[in-house]
């Protein structure tokens, strides 16, 4: 090292990236050989790195062996505690809890067990909470998204962490770390950005779809995934935090993580309104910023929308629409079919031409029921949503229109009910979708429907096509009551087959036969109705274009379905105790009441 | 995935349980109990790897002629190299306070604390 580099001001990005810059000091570069990695670290060993002092404890541990169910009959082999470390301790005199992903064991894949231990452990430090004990929760977000070989069990989970997230924040605060080097992608990028503070590293990755989804969807003009700078520049943990969408950049050293979960922790909850899942205004102002025909570059986006995630200085611009409106040739390629059921259904069960939100958001109202549906738009400027997948705009226009019914009816003896139909082919793949957050948008309209719910609306899904993936995350999974026509069109899952066989390293026809014995794998609506977590399985004449037969059969299941979600519970708890759910789930079942039994009451 | 079973005599004994490594591509983790038949070793194997049976009684055996700890051990692998198995095997009876409490410990082998 020359006696120059110690001149180098600490303000030096590269320097203080790699933890070699003392605030406002000379550049040290000794101190990044002094650090310990907190990358390097195990699950268990991230875990006790952030509590303090020895005293710390491991609930639902190896030796519980809750180990998935799932695996094994499909020549997987198990982990003993399936991947996720929750531990109790205190944090900076708080009470706390770390939930800890393991990353490596399967990607940090969410399934049934996994994702049991964390939604129930959110709700037991909610419930503590609410009895005057806040306990705080730290979760270690290193995941690719749902575990594929348990896909429905899996995607569901992501919704209960969701709504057990959601019910704990305005509790006790929720920290976010992504650390890396997995990142935080799938459905539990969503989780990420319900959180009230998110830490990340500049290894860290946060993004809903991951660079090789996108190319395989959209093509490699698209999104090349062999470019690593790209994938930082658009994903990465400083243009995350350069651009708001995470709240604290730290080195990768386990005492730089530990401080700043500290302070996140001391900082305490945020007030009802201020978390950026509840920013419609900044979401609505920022995405007004993009022309997806002529998108700024990822570096662009730091000085167009702000550090602060507040209405962005950039100037809003006119997107232009049109189906030939495109980037680059061949941006729509798209293996998605446009599903019309979507519309049809609205349509019939309205009686009446839906109002569109926006041209792929459709509103409409029957007596005192609201019906929502997202609808393909061929003109839709953000191109890769043209064929009814949920994107950005799609988001911000179910969130907006959930609010505004919460709000208007804040007065109302009863609330309205609200019917959420579903035809989708997924969320969207993009470039442009993931450099703007679709993870941050996705959670705008999951705490928009989980508001919804906790305030009393009986929120009802209805599917009648398509259900897949974060599309499903978005509009649907946060209903207390999930109704699905018994039809062969109707597909329910977390990802497309051709992908889902692809990722697990299977044939098409392999994954067919798996999945007549597993049935979360199954693409057939009725082995996903033994799952626990429908409410109904409806019978019809005609699921393409209903008939009035059908149209009073399906009216009068939403109106036992609104009967049954009136005076139920405002969660997702109806999961677990349904006659299936007793079947089926009896792993979760089993998490639920280890780890409530081995919760502490130390006072 | 395999599944195999093995007994091996053993004559010490451990002062707790034991958990290392993780089910990660070319990992395993080990869960020790220094509980069930006294005087013999009861391994379980579940590996992702088909076709290694002699490799893993090769491995197990030349470790419990040297580390004969008595209990049950649960391995769950992801195609570990047989000497990351036995860096993980030795691992697991340090930390369960047996590691050295054999007369042919392996040089190289830490005292258990």
């Amino acid at each position: 090292m020359t006696g120059d580099s110690a001149t180098v001001p600490a303000t030096d990005t590269a320097a203080l990236l790699l933890g070699a810059g003392v605030d406002g000091g000379p550049v040290d570069w000794t101190r990044v050989l002094r650090r310990r990695s907190f990358l390097e670290l195990d699950a268990l060993a991230r875990a006790e790195a952030l509590l303090d002092g020895p005293g710390s404890r491991v609930l639902c541990g190896p030796f519980d062996r809750l180990e998935s169910p799932w695996l094994a009959p499909q020549e997987v082999t198990p982990q003993a505690d399936d991947g996720v470390v929750v531990a109790r301790g205190v944090i900076s005199g708080t009470d706390a809890v770390v939930l800890s992903i393991e990353q490596a064991f399967q990607g940090g894949g969410v399934g049934e067990v996994s994702g049991a231990k964390i939604s129930q452990a959110l709700r037991l430090a909610a419930a503590d909470s609410r009895a005057g004990h806040p306990v705080a929760a730290v979760l270690l977000l290193e995941t690719g998204g749902v575990r594929l070989q348990e896909a429905n069990l899996g995607l569901n989970a992501v919704a209960e962490i969701c709504a057990a997230l959601l019910e704990l924040r305005p509790l006790a605060p929720v920290i976010g770390v992504v650390a890396g080097s997995v990142g935080s992608f799938g459905g539990l990028s969503i989780a990420t950005g319900l959180c009230t503070h998110v830490i990340v590293t500049p290894e860290a990755r946060i993004g809903l779809n991951g660079p090789a989804v996108i190319e395989q969807e959209a093509g490699v003009a698209e999104f090349d995934s062999t470019d690593p700078a790209l994938i930082w520049a658009v994903d990465g943990g400083e243009q995350r935090y350069r651009t708001g969408l995470a709240d604290t950049l730290v080195i990768d050293d386990a005492d730089a993580v530990r401080d700043a979960v500290r302070g996140a922790v001391a900082a305490g909850v945020t007030p009802p309104g201020r978390h950026r899942s509840e920013r419609l205004d900044v979401l609505d102002t920022r995405l007004a910023t993009i022309d997806p025909a002529d998108p700024p570059e990822p570096l662009r986006l730091r000085t167009l929308w702000g550090q602060a995630y507040e209405p962005p200085p950039g100037p809003a611009v006119t997107s232009r629409r049109g189906r030939d409106v495109q980037p680059h040739a061949g941006a729509t390629q798209s293996s998605m079919v446009p599903g019309e059921r979507g519309l049809a259904w609205t349509v019939a069960l309205a009686g009446a031409p839906p109002q569109p939100v926006i041209p792929s958001v459709l509103r409409a109202d029957r007596d005192d029921t609201v019906f929502l549906a997202v609808v393909p738009d061929p003109d839709n400027h953000f191109y890769r949503a043209r064929q009814g997948q949920v994107g950005l705009t799609e988001c911000a226009a179910l969130a907006r229109t959930l609010r505004a019914i919460t709000a208007e009816d804040r007065l109302r003896e009863q609330r309205r009910p609200i019917v959420a139909i579903v035809d989708l082919p997924s969320q969207a793949y993009g470039r442009i979708e993931e450099m703007a957050g679709l993870h941050q948008a996705i959670a705008a309209a999951v705490d928009a429907a989980d508001a919804a719910r906790v305030a009393g609306h009986p929120l009802v899904t209805l599917v009648v096509g398509k259900a897949l993936s974060g599309g499903f995350l978005a509009h649907g999974l946060q209903a207390a009551q999930i109704l699905a026509l018994d039809d062969p069109g109707v597909e329910i899952h977390a990802m497309h087959k051709a992908a889902a066989a692809r990722i697990t390293l299977r044939t098409v026809e392999q994954l067919d036969e798996l999945a007549k014995s597993i049935p979360p794998l199954s693409y057939d609506v009725r082995q996903w109705a033994t799952l626990g977590f429908c409410d109904g399985l409806l019978t019809v004449e005609n699921a393409d274009n209903p008939t009035d037969a059908d149209v009073r059969t399906v009216l009068a299941a939403i109106a036992d379905a609104v009967t049954r979600a009136r005076p139920g519970s405002v969660d997702l708890s109806n999961r677990l105790d349904s006659a299936q759910a007793v079947k089926v789930r009896a792993a979760s079942r089993a998490v639920r009441d280890a780890l409530a039994a081995q919760w502490p009451t130390p006072r | 995935m395999r599944t195999l079973q093995f007994t091996f005599p053993a004559v010490s004994r451990a002062a707790h349980r034991a958990h290392v490594g993780v089910v990660g591509s070319g990992d395993l983790e080990i869960l020790f109990e220094p509980t069930g038949a006294a005087g013999s070793a009861t391994v379980r194997v579940r590996t992702s790897v088909e076709g290694f049976d002699e490799v893993w009684q090769a491995t197990l055996q030349r470790f419990f002629a040297r580390v004969p700890l008595e209990g049950s051990w649960e391995l769950n692998d992801a195609a570990a190299t047989p000497a990351l198995v036995t860096l993980r095997l030795q691992q697991a009876a340090q930390a369960a306070g047996g590691g050295a409490s054999t007369p042919s410990a392996p040089t190289g082998t830490r005292e258990a604390s």
